[in-house]
């Protein structure tokens, strides 16, 4: 039986309590939460329920206070996102209320991505992301880009309609191996694999690495237009990038 | 008079028209329809009927060639002219980028911030989309009296997509939901003149599209936002009402019920025996044949089999889930019309109406 008695918010106790499920996943947070300090539960906390002025104001204090801007992000903005994550993957919340806890995250993040910048901390990888050609919807492409910055990707954002061309612009100009595509239209879906044959056309397929996702897109049509792996959420996807950084990097 | 004198209706007796109509209202029908409710348009079809995309948004004459070729080349009991979805939202000034012959049409930049700035234009229902649309369902009333014709309209929810960008939009149901209620209000009026205009013009039942679905928003948001909002819509629209709502919806399905709606089109995410099952006969089920797996990538078999499945769930027509990718094969869509034709054939009793019940024992059907 996990120890919830470690962890200070009460938000946070109640949200592991109500609202996971999975034992490894339990697990995983009480442990991380029991280790955070109280100001980064804080700020975990006021990300769940949405409040951009909190985390700002939190994560602002906190880092006048000395604490290291890696800390603030691991154990106080990514853990909450984290929660939000599954909440989201188990259907208790919906995109609204997630946007709400992005919107939130992002008021964090604009302190702490400048000093990781100057910092020089080597990022896991990098990620070129679209949403392809004809396709104009990004709220999950940008879910995700705000995971992956969070998860320590960089991310090229080549935003809407992006043309199979554009994507092969992007890994030509860049170092990036990793390539996420979103479509939230059947309509548009062809276009993956549209991008997928220009890379092979080009002789760049086996150096680079496709990741795909999008509300009706599923596992078994990632396998049909070539992709190396398919995301649900923005959880799974950071993952996979994981999974597919090592993979590029043999 | 004696039955000798006046044979017995049997196999397809009805048009097309009247088969739609019927089965939209869960009525009998000599056979259950094979429709187009969103767009079947491919590029095979842009050749065949000379007329192509941007083009065909915006012209009223390549709109409806177009538009026919669901019936003239794929059997299908309906056409559907309003093959994108920026009917409105371009006429409210809304920008939109018309895409290319094998793109589709897409609003790219929002032009509400503030509920009380919105005012539907006085000249609405005139300017080029409106033109256009109405222009085709107006041909296609003549050319093709014995035809379904589906008008399409984008419902406030949607229309506040569009208007407002989606993010934005989704988040004020959280933050401020006093807003999203007052811009559902203003923007209603606006889908409810698109859907007199085209009823009008000639179009046999309106589809509706709001977007509420579980991939965005939970039930409880289409209770609190839009149930009533929807019932309100039934007593005014003046015309046969089909919702389209994309993606997971068989947790909202009862809602849609209570709403009203004379039939639900549904997407392949949901499972047609459980919609069955809960519409009950409240409402009307056309749907749901996948599109990237099913008609994109699978084969006319693929196809068939999945029509198959649909119509033994029970539901009253067969359609894709929603429009198709442009690049999809006219041979894979013609199982639509075909399974509806072999399902009936075996499902005819007495010859006379489609049951969904297994046939009667001893009947040579």
């Amino acid at each position: 039986m996990v120890q919830l008695s470690g962890i200070a918010n009460d938000t946070i106790r109640a949200e592991i309590e109500e609202f996971l499920e999975r034992p490894e996943e339990i697990e995983r947070n009480v442990e991380l939460f029991s280790r955070a300090s109280p100001e980064m539960q804080d700020i975990a906390a006021a990300l769940i329920e949405g409040d951009n002025v909190t985390v700002d104001r939190l994560t602002s204090k906190a880092l006048a206070d000395g604490v290291h801007a890696l800390e603030i992000m691991d154990d106080g903005l990514i853990a909450g996102m984290g929660i939000v994550g599954i909440k989201f993957r188990e259907g208790y919340v919906f995109v609204p209320e997630v946007l709400v806890s992005a919107r939130a995250m992002k008021a964090g993040m604009a302190h702490i991505e400048p000093i990781l910048a100057a910092s020089g901390v080597e990022p896991i990888g990098t990620v070129i992301m679209g949403t392809v050609q004809g396709d104009l919807h990004d709220i999950g492409k940008n879910l995700c880009i705000m995971m992956l910055r969070g998860g320590g990707f960089t991310v090229i954002d080549l935003g809407v309609n992006t043309s199979p061309d554009e994507f092969l612009a992007a890994v030509k100009d860049s170092e990036a191996r990793l390539i996420g595509m979103s479509a939230l239209l059947t309509t548009t879906m062809p276009n993956m694999a549209r991008t997928v044959e220009a890379f092979k056309d080009a002789g760049l397929r086996e150096q680079v690495r496709f990741m795909v996702g999008g509300a009706p897109v599923t596992p078994e049509f990632g396998e049909e237009v070539g992709a190396d792996g398919y995301g649900k959420d923005a959880l799974a996807c950071v993952a996979l990038a994981k999974q597919l950084a090592l993979d590029v990097r043999r | 008079m004696t039955e000798e004198q006046y044979p017995r209706l049997s196999g397809e007796w009805m048009t097309p028209r009247r088969r739609f109509l019927s089965a939209l209202y869960g009525g009998r029908v000599d056979k259950v329809p094979a429709m187009t409710l969103s767009s079947v348009i491919t590029l095979e079809a842009m050749e065949i009927a000379d007329a192509a995309f941007p083009e065909a948004h915006l012209d009223a004459e390549k709109m409806a060639r177009l538009a026919a070729t669901a019936h003239e080349n794929l059997g299908l009991d309906t056409v559907m002219p309003v093959f994108h979805s920026q009917l409105e939202a371009d006429a409210l000034d809304a920008s939109t980028w018309w895409g290319t012959k094998d793109n589709w049409p897409a609003v790219d930049d929002h032009v509400l911030t503030d509920p009380d700035d919105f005012k539907v234009p006085s000249d609405y229902l005139e300017r080029r989309s409106f033109r256009a649309a109405l222009g085709a369902i107006r041909l296609l009333r003549k050319r093709y009296p014995d035809v379904g014709i589906v008008g399409k309209v984008y419902g406030a929810w949607s229309v506040g997509f569009h208007m407002v960008g989606i993010e934005n939009f989704l988040m004020d149901t959280i933050l401020d939901p006093d807003k999203i209620r007052r811009y559902l209000e203003v923007l209603l009026p606006a889908s409810m003149m698109s859907a007199h205009a085209q009823l009008e013009a000639g179009a046999d039942a309106i589809m509706w599209c709001d977007h509420a679905n579980r991939e965005l928003v939970s039930p409880d948001m289409y209770r609190d936002f839009l149930l009533e909002m929807h019932q309100q819509i039934q007593a005014e629209v003046g015309g046969p009402s089909i919702l389209h709502c994309c993606g997971e919806t068989t947790d909202r399905i009862d809602y849609f019920a209570e709403a009203g709606w004379d039939c639900f089109h549904f997407e392949s995410q949901v499972d047609p025996v459980k919609a069955k099952e809960i519409a009950g006969d409240r409402m009307s089920l056309f749907g749901n044949i996948n599109n990237p797996t099913v008609l994109f990538s699978g084969t006319y078999e693929d196809c068939y089999e999945a029509c198959m499945t649909v119509l033994n769930a029970g539901v009253q027509g067969v359609a894709p889930e929603g429009s198709v990718p442009l690049g999809t094969k006219m041979e894979v869509l013609a199982a639509l019309a075909d399974s509806a034709r072999d399902y009936s054939n075996a499902h005819r009793p007495d010859g006379r109406f489609v049951t969904h019940d297994p046939p009667v024992a001893g009947s040579d059907s």
